[in-house]
């Protein structure tokens, strides 16, 4: 069979056929020249890359989820009237429900310094990403609806604390297709089961192709992550070839009986899409090819930041090879950031287990030019009281928290909107859940009030009824 | 800067066009002439700004959010969904300036921030001044026309309908017609010129419906049997003996667990075990097999528990209104209320009426004649159903259940209750005792971990640090802490010395400082306990100090909270071995005879709209009833004053006058024996959903499933004895007809052919069991592995539950956030939401599964193990795999290719030995194996 022949083989069966990762595109095996022919041959894949709305400022996203709820009154938003009346009770009205019982104000127990160019103050636990102030946006007014772990976490993941709703990923996998069709589309590294598990990253009523692919969970080290039934230990790859070349032979026959069938040649072809990603995923995940020079930028080197550092190093090289959308979770056995009590210890250890390698994994993407165009976000579900629990912890807060991003297209060295004096409500420029996501999608070049989706009677949005853009963070 | 000058120039614009406009129009605007010319003034330059600024984006120029528009004085004089917003004169009393005040946690506007104080002292102003506004709705307002259907619109719309009473079709090719539903399907191909396919073989037969009535293949026996019987009714002998299995209930029991969104856990915010769950599967799988009146079966699952019969079946049936994925830890009660009652009307209306009621909660349905006022009269209904037990677990709420255990099991239960406690007490109290000997030996070498702690700074590495802590036997966590610990506390005044020291490197004079003062400090605290044991300080203040530091829990010497940090291997194996021992214990411990259930709680004659949806912004109150689109009497119904109202909307819904009912159902029969609905939206009868492509045949079907008693046994006798279901699939190019079908229909909507369908998750997993002689067909029964209540995986996100029972896959756990792999992958439904019509998605992860997990490659070297163990040659070995898993004799060129296979990996072991290893051998039947039950032959029905 001719190179020629077997290509346009290859390109009908595309043509008629809806698989892959999510749904199969042969990019790859079509080679790179094709890949032109393949961006216009959208009908056939969906996920082949999208045009989004409008000229996007980022091409891919990575969240680096902090489960639990980081503390703003002790990392990006200091409150100096903490201090002042440090142990009182709050001289305001507190939310009618709050998850548990509140007590007087606390202060911080770190000190803040001012950081940059930008002179915009950081708590002491974060030293390395500090350094990265000056590209940081760092947004002190978001606020969300629930005060429970898993309601916030549904929330900030789906946009929905009450109903099963289509994960964030999904929804802008839906809308812009993926550059890598040899790669899943939508990745989460090490996501937690609890609090919405799945749902978290899951399609609900979108097509099962915006599905995110997670990679382990956390109750797994970063370095046993896998892809399921990924790899296989006991036949050698020299007999799998020779029995998928068996199947593809029974298969070719059915077709010569039944004649032309999409969903027969779809199937086909993902044995043969499977064998690939067998070697593919692996290698991507396979971050030994780095320098050890990167690796202790990540601080890969070092058992507090070793397992968190991989996660980053991961999702770089997911990154680069035109993932869309990536998300890490730091998350232990604990409802890690979830500092009720302790807050002092746990802070610092979640905090250690981290700075580092975000720091790193900023640098990394500076000097690989892929910042421009990629958005990094970061934060909790919710954040915590200026009130404390106990003596020395602080309850969740959804009322006013912050969240920060940096890269692609948002303003660098700037802090957008504003708690209260206290830190309890956001108060200005108020960032609702739902605008964080309205963002987000304009930033990828989305209308939020245009990506939608007809389900039972009724077209869906991750913004539902609302969502604002912030347009004044864009740079 | 750039932001203010753009408004500033907006409300420029704005105020001179609102002159010319009140210019233009001055002779129809009253109010403008009333307005006192002061008044006037203030209104144009202090408040139209600010409402322009702050309001217009999303209530002004067309935009109308919650209802309300205020550019005009009408806008704001009617106000939006939450009522009027202003009262001429009465800011207290507006709603307006209540949102602008920002008080009230649920109203706040706007909603990117407090306005300033100034500002809103102006509206305050201006509505205590009667709000004069000289603004009229300007007439190209593109307000949001009304949408939906209205009531008298939809009592013509096609499913609301009564159910008609159709002559069945003539047809030209009257041999074809075995059944009337024959002469439907044939009339509509007739009008199109096409030709129904010609009946499948035998063997295609026999496959097709028992993997559809059983969900399994036929046995290479039952095959032949059925080849052989050349009788008339041999179809119809292999229809009843599937339908008498008890194996018929399993499948499509599976169906409506489904359409139920049955699940063993919560799932959503927190994953707690429905441990009860089971007992309603089996009901659901019990009441196929009997084939339970559907009409029956529906009043028992809506309201088992008020019906004059109630038993514990009937109590079981009505776990259906709580199976729902619920957010058991939410803190707002009543937010919790109105999400569950929602859930449950959403499942109520998708599986029996195929309607979607859950878009009505907030406004009057988009697209369907359903009305906000309907929505809140079944929610009355549900409201005063209690879905929810008075118990909880801290901030998780317990839903309802009814317990029917005997004294004697609480007893027996107490018992096994302590013995959890004992063992769990075991495990903490062995971590604490590992805690406490840390902490001391810590304490021990308190000097040391501050000598060391000067050798290194903070940002050296744990690695590092470990090499410093290893060689003094020091812990390097606690020693690593301790230097952060140092830092951060710079002002601890106890710690100066250290600080002054270490600025020196003088780890000698550490020493010297430190040592005598904690020595001192731990003899002189234990002296002083030793006349005290309730003694916490010492009085001398040089020595406090240091006793305070080496006594504080969380002070430099803190041991690591989490126990992988603070224990060795052994200590760590040895706590993970008494936890593992308790959940164990836990997890297979029996729970007291209980159903998830629902109970009657306090009666709601009526519930208000919620405005918006919202719990906290009541309308109107409306009285319970059934939705208005679908009464088919006039007279309001009577509802019991002592009851929920339940039992009356099931007995309506269940009456044979009611359009959607039998339609929905009989509709969903027909989607699972032929993979395509007659309404394609099985679960949608409204004008989203699909036209049925054959509304006759529907409503035939519908009449004749009433007429035998709403019996789902009778249907499948109807529907089965058909030509249609007995036609070929992918006769394609085929086709003797003159007109090319795929053209005509592409879909195959007027079902010339049968759809060839792939197995669905649990299909696909058991037939690989049975070919391979694993599958172990025993029924019912507690099946997850938890405890009622308990934790999935709290916070861990260890996932225990184990999938490698070789029971039917209807047996195995439907985790709530965690599908079972297979099932995942094969588009198993969100066990969420109502489903009656489930996707079929081909992605390479399906492909990763059949050829890398150990179910499928166990399964195949099983089944290459049994083959090897029958008589006969290779060839005689590869017929019977062909047998075994497509159901049919190998062609000789199949056999050949097979026999190939399997010598050309054998061979490879020969070049390397003198005969065919044995192992390379049965490893070599293993890859034919898994090739067959991978190939697409297998995986779809034909």
């Amino acid at each position: 069979m001719s190179i020629d022949f077997a290509l346009q083989q290859r390109r009908m069966l595309l043509k008629t056929s809806a698989v892959g990762f999510g749904h199969l595109a042969l990019t790859a095996m079509l080679g790179q020249e094709a890949i032109a022919e393949q961006k216009q041959n959208i009908s056939s894949n969906p996920l082949a890359p999208k045009q989004p709305h409008f000229p996007p400022r980022a091409k891919r996203i990575v969240f680096l989820f902090m489960k639990g709820g980081p503390s703003h009154v002790d990392t990006f938003d200091p409150k100096p009237m903490l201090n002042k009346h440090d142990g009182t009770p709050p001289p305001f009205d507190l939310p009618k429900v709050t998850f548990a019982k509140q007590g007087n104000l606390l202060k911080s127990p770190w000190k803040f310094k001012q950081r940059g160019q930008c002179g915009l103050p950081v708590s002491e636990l974060f030293p390395h990403v500090s350094k990265h102030i000056d590209d940081l946006c760092i947004l002190r007014s978001v606020h969300g609806t629930n005060p429970a772990h898993g309601g916030a976490l549904l929330k900030i993941h789906t946009g929905s604390d009450q109903f099963v709703r289509p994960s964030m990923g999904s929804w802008i996998t839906y809308g812009l297709g993926t550059e890598n069709q040899n790669l899943p589309a939508f990745i989460t590294i090490c996501p937690t089961l609890a609090h919405g598990g799945v749902n978290n990253w899951g399609t609900a009523f979108l097509p099962a192709y915006c599905q995110g692919t997670p990679i382990g969970n956390a109750s797994l080290s970063a370095a046993q992550a896998k892809v399921k039934h990924i790899s296989n230990a006991r036949i050698d790859p020299q007999l799998q070839r020779k029995q998928l070349d068996l199947i593809a032979a029974m298969n070719q026959d059915l077709l010569q009986e039944t004649g032309t069938n999409q969903a027969l040649e779809g199937r086909l072809n993902s044995f043969e899409l499977a064998y690939r990603m067998q070697s593919t995923m692996p290698e991507v995940q396979d971050i030994s090819q780095e320098t050890s020079a990167t690796h202790a930028s990540y601080g890969i080197d070092d058992p507090v930041t070793e397992d968190f550092g991989r996660q980053c190093l991961m999702a770089r090289r997911f990154l680069e090879r035109g993932v869309r959308y990536v998300q890490v979770t730091h998350s232990d056995s604990e409802v890690q950031w979830d500092q009720h009590g302790n807050l002092y210890q746990g802070h610092t250890k979640n905090a250690s287990e981290v700075d580092k390698p975000i720091a790193g994994f900023l640098e990394d993407l500076k000097n690989r030019g892929l910042l421009e165009d990629t958005l990094v976000l970061w934060g909790g579900e919710f954040g915590r009281t200026p009130t404390s629990q106990g003596t020395n912890g602080r309850d969740h807060n959804p009322h006013g928290f912050t969240m920060w991003m940096a890269g692609a297209g948002v303003k660098g060295g700037y802090a957008y909107g504003a708690t209260d004096d206290f830190g309890y409500y956001a108060i200005e420029n108020k960032m609702h859940v739902n605008d964080l996501h309205a963002t987000i999608l304009h930033i990828l070049g989305i209308d939020h009030e245009r990506l939608t989706y007809r389900y039972a009677s009724r077209d869906f949005r991750l913004t539902d009824l609302a969502g604002r853009v912030a347009k004044d963070i864009l740079a | 800067m750039i932001r203010s000058v753009s408004s500033f120039l907006a409300i420029a614009i704005a105020f001179s066009t609102a002159n010319l406009l009140s210019a233009q129009e001055k002779k129809a605007d009253r109010s403008t002439l009333a307005i006192d010319a002061g008044h006037l003034e203030f209104f144009e330059k202090e408040v139209r700004p600010l409402l322009i600024k702050h309001c217009y984006e999303c209530h002004g120029n067309g935009e109308v959010d919650g209802g309300l528009a205020v550019d005009y004085r009408d806008g704001l004089l009617q106000g939006g969904d939450s009522g009027v917003a202003i009262i001429p004169g009465k800011p207290d009393e507006s709603l307006f300036i209540e949102a602008i005040r920002y008080k009230n946690e649920d109203m706040q506007m706007p909603p990117d921030g407090k306005i300033s104080s100034a500002e809103i002292k102006v509206l305050e102003k201006w509505v205590a001044m009667g709000s004069p506004d000289p603004r009229e709705k300007s007439t190209e307002g593109n307000h949001k026309a009304a949408m939906g259907m209205s009531i008298v619109e939809g009592k013509q719309f096609w499913s609301f309908l009564p159910i008609s009473n159709p002559d069945v079709p003539m047809v030209k090719n009257k041999d074809w017609v075995k059944s009337p539903i024959d002469a439907f399907i044939l009339a509509k191909l007739e009008e199109k010129n096409l030709k129904p396919a010609p009946r499948a073989a035998k063997t295609t037969l026999i496959r097709r419906v028992t993997l559809d009535l059983i969900g399994l293949p036929p046995t290479p026996q039952e095959i032949d049997a059925f080849v052989a019987d050349q009788t008339p009714d041999a179809f119809e002998k292999v229809v009843e003996r599937l339908l008498d299995s008890p194996q018929y209930g399993v499948r499509w029991g599976r169906h409506w667990l489904d359409v139920v969104r049955y699940a063993d856990s919560n799932g959503l915010d927190e994953n707690l075990a429905y441990g009860n769950a089971w007992r309603f599967r089996d009901y659901v799988i019990n009441s196929y097999n009997n084939d339970k009146p559907f009409d029956r079966f529906l009043i028992e699952q809506l309201a088992g528990d008020l019906l004059p019969d109630s038993n514990r079946e009937t109590i079981t049936a009505t776990g259906f209104l709580v199976l729902g994925a619920k957010v058991l830890a939410e803190p707002d009660r009543e937010k919790l209320m109105m999400d569950t009652i929602d859930e449950q009307l959403e499942a109520v209306g998708k599986a029996f009426l195929g309607m979607s009621f859950g878009c009505v909660r907030c406004h009057d349905h988009k697209f369907d004649p359903v009305k906000q006022s309907d929505y809140y009269a079944l929610g009355a209904i549900f409201k005063g159903t209690k879905t929810f037990a008075d118990s909880n677990t801290g901030s998780i709420k317990h839903w309802h259940e009814h317990s029917f255990a005997t004294p004697e099991e609480l007893k027996s239960l107490k018992k096994i209750d302590a013995e959890i406690a004992k063992k769990k007490s075991a495990a903490a109290s062995f971590k604490n005792k590992a805690v406490v000997k840390l902490r001391n030996e810590a304490r021990t070498k308190a000097t040391e971990y501050l000598m060391a702690a000067s050798k290194f700074d903070t940002s050296t590495s744990l690695r590092r640090v470990d090499a410093i802590a290893e060689p003094l036997g020091l812990h390097a966590r606690i020693l690593h802490h301790c230097r952060l610990h140092l830092d951060y506390h710079r002002d601890d005044s106890f710690f100066k010395t250290w600080h002054e020291l270490n600025a020196k490197q003088d780890q000698q004079g550490i020493e010297q400082h430190y040592r005598p003062l904690f020595e001192e400090a731990e003899t002189a605290f234990q002296t002083a306990r030793k006349k005290d044991p309730k003694v916490k300080k010492l009085d001398d203040a040089r020595l406090e100090p240091a006793r305070a530091a080496l006594y504080d829990l969380y002070g430099f010497l803190e041991v690591p909270a989490k126990p992988e940090f603070a224990f060795d291997q052994k200590t760590l194996s040895e706590y993970y071995r008494l936890m593992e021992e308790a959940r164990i214990l836990e997890s297979n411990a029996p729970d007291a005879t209980s159903v998830m259930s629902v109970a009657d709680g306090t009666v709601q004659r009526e519930l208000p709209v919620h405005i918006r949806g919202s719990h906290r912004n009541l309308g109107k109150p409306v009285a319970r009833e059934f939705p208005e689109v679908m009464r088919t009497s006039t007279v309001r119904p009577v509802f019991r004053s002592d009851q929920s109202g339940r039992l009356e909307l099931a007995r309506w819904m269940a009456s044979t006058s009611h359009p959607l009912t039998s339609r929905v159902y009989v509709n969903r029969i027909w989607r699972w024996h032929f993979g395509a609905g007659i309404v394609k939206t099985t679960d949608n009868f409204g004008k989203i959903g699909s036209q049925p492509t054959h509304p006759e045949l529907l409503d035939w079907l519908a009449r004749r499933f009433m007429e035998t008693g709403w019996s789902t046994k009778q249907m499948h006798r109807l529907i089965l004895s058909s030509s249609v279901y007995q036609m070929q699939s992918q006769t394609g190019h085929g086709q003797t007809s003159q007109v090319d079908p795929h053209k005509v229909d592409p879909e195959n909507d007027l079902l010339w052919e049968f759809r060839i369908q792939r197995l669905e998750a649990e299909q696909l997993r058991d037939a690989v069991l049975a070919v391979s002689d694993r599958l172990d067909i025993s029924l019912g029964g507690k099946t997850v592995p938890l405890r009622n209540r308990q934790f999935v995986f709290n916070h861990t996100s260890v996932d225990h539950t184990k999938y490698d029972s070789l029971r039917r896959a209807v047996y195995l756990p439907v985790i709530r956030n965690n599908l079972y792999t297979l099932f995942e992958q094969f588009d198993f439904p969100d066990p969420t939401t109502p489903t009656g019509s489930r996707n079929t998605t081909t992605v390479a992860p399906q492909a990763l599964l059949m050829l890398n997990s150990p179910l499928i490659m166990e399964s195949a070297e099983k089944l290459a193990k049994n083959l090897l163990k029958q008589p006969g040659d290779d060839v005689e070995k590869i017929r019977l795999a062909y047998r075994k898993t497509l159901g049919r004799h190998p062609s000789k060129q199949e056999s050949k290719r097979a026999l190939g296979f399997i010598q050309g990996i054998s061979g490879l072991a020969m070049l390397n030995a003198a005969k065919v290893d044995p192992i390379q051998k049965q490893r070599a039947w293993a890859l034919l194996c898994q090739a067959l039950i991978s190939s697409n032959e297998f995986i779809y029905v034909r």
